[in-house]
């Protein structure tokens, strides 16, 4: 083999390692959007069941009517999960579209803390989402997702900070101490995804150089029994 | 465009959201001194909280927290009664929901029946959860609600009030925003801007 023709293999095996990695991230990233399409009716429907659990009716006396909790979870909550679902389903693997889950995650957390009456349990959806979006195995989706959570900390912190805090005058750390925990959860889970991507690179490599060797391996039997027939003829 | 649509249908859903839970209950006007028409009596000497709950609202459980908090701070310098809502024509159980069940769990609070809300008439309440103090002479020293909005646990501003009330005879302010369902058909709730 010529330095030519050597520089041209690992050229293509290359760009097959590219390809495959390409292809394997998309399916991913697609396989992500559709598992979110169905967690996002998920969890719709269960902030309506919230809402008819811990605030059913509204009442005028003796009169009863719908809460208002109510028709926030069946409105509200639809609207969040409308475009993520639009999305994952019209352009799945789409990076926007990851991005989009991330935001409507986030709210999701914010609007069932709200629904529960602002139970501090509740704000564990905030880290099960995180973890959740590292399926995606992109770094900038936790970066997006921090983001959306520190900006509802900072701006409920300030305008409304009983909301979000469950005191009316936090500290003024307060903000940094939430913040800090949602950083620390997120830096893991985009460490994680750089190393899982990294492996990913690997194995596509790896991939690609069996498919190569397999190939030559194919041509070199091809070229033994072309020469063998041609001898036999 | 459909991001677009969804960041400005999401604003709309959210202000929504918050306009309900940062609006009071119709705020009523106490008289400034117990009246006299009143079944409870007030204990001499002490002064008095009078809290006016309806038994199905929800909101009114955060309220009893905050009561909670408060009679245990103020234990033996406080006496505290829930005026519990029940309509004439409704049901002998209508009002023995987990909401009295709360407020009779607390400990020196006496829970009270308030059939057809003449109670609340008398001392001039619409909202659940609205919280009067009256002194050990009956004059009127705080009137409003125990929460920073609706159905929130958590230390109000409201609180604080009482406690310097009781501790040094001032505060700040001597009325807070209520949260909670209308005690009454037609008590609407009053707009944030007032």
């Amino acid at each position: 083999m010529t330095s030519d023709s050597a520089a041209a293999a690992t050229e293509a095996i290359v760009r097959r390692a590219g390809e495959r990695f390409d292809a394997n991230w998309r399916n991913v990233c697609a396989a992500t959007d559709r598992f979110f399409a169905k967690l996002m009716v998920g969890q719709w429907l269960f902030a309506i069941l919230i809402a008819l659990t811990f605030s059913p009716y509204g009442w005028e006396g003796k009169v009863k009517n719908v809460h208002m909790h109510v028709w926030i979870a069946v409105l509200l909550g639809a609207i969040v999960a409308s475009l993520p679902i639009f999305l994952a389903r019209a352009r799945p693997g789409w990076v926007g579209t990851r991005h989009v889950i991330a935001v409507a995650m986030m709210l999701f957390s914010g609007l069932l803390i709200h629904l529960s009456g602002g139970r501090i349990e509740t704000h564990f959806h905030i880290f099960g989402a995180l973890g959740i979006l590292a399926f995606y195995r992109d770094w900038p989706v936790i970066v997006t997702a921090t983001a959306v959570t520190g900006v509802d900390h900072l701006v409920r912190g300030i305008v409304w900070p009983e909301s979000v805090y469950g005191i009316l005058h936090p500290e003024w750390w307060r903000f940094l101490e939430h913040v800090f925990w949602v950083l620390f959860a997120a830096i893991g889970l985009s460490i994680s995804c750089v190393r899982s991507l990294k492996e990913m690179r690997t194995i596509a490599e790896r991939g690609a150089e069996i498919e190569a060797l397999a190939e030559g391996e194919w041509r070199k039997s091809s070229v033994v029994e072309r020469d063998a027939l041609g001898t036999t003829a | 465009m459909a991001i677009a649509l969804w960041v400005a249908a999401l604003g709309i859903g959210f202000l929504a959201l918050w306009r309900y839970e940062a609006t009071p209950g119709a705020r009523g006007g106490p008289p400034g001194q117990w009246p006299a028409t009143s079944a409870i009596e007030p204990l001499q000497g002490v002064s008095t909280l009078v809290m006016f709950a309806h038994p199905q609202c929800v909101c009114t459980r955060a309220s009893l927290a905050e009561l909670a908090r408060l009679k245990g701070r103020f234990e033996g310098r406080l006496a505290a009664y829930v005026v519990v809502l029940r309509p004439r024509d409704a049901g002998e159980e209508w009002d023995r929901s987990d909401l009295w069940d709360k407020a009779a769990g607390i400990p020196g609070v006496t829970v009270r029946r308030d059939v057809d809300g003449l109670e609340a008439e008398r001392f001039g309440v619409f909202t659940s959860g609205h919280t009067l103090v009256y002194d050990g002479r009956g004059r009127l020293l705080f009137s409003g609600g125990l929460t920073a909005a609706r159905g929130r646990e958590g230390e109000a501003k409201s609180a604080r009030q009482i406690a310097a009330l009781l501790t040094t005879g001032k505060a700040e302010r001597d009325v807070s925003p209520v949260f909670g369902c209308a005690l009454r058909h037609g008590a609407a709730p009053i707009s944030t801007d007032e």
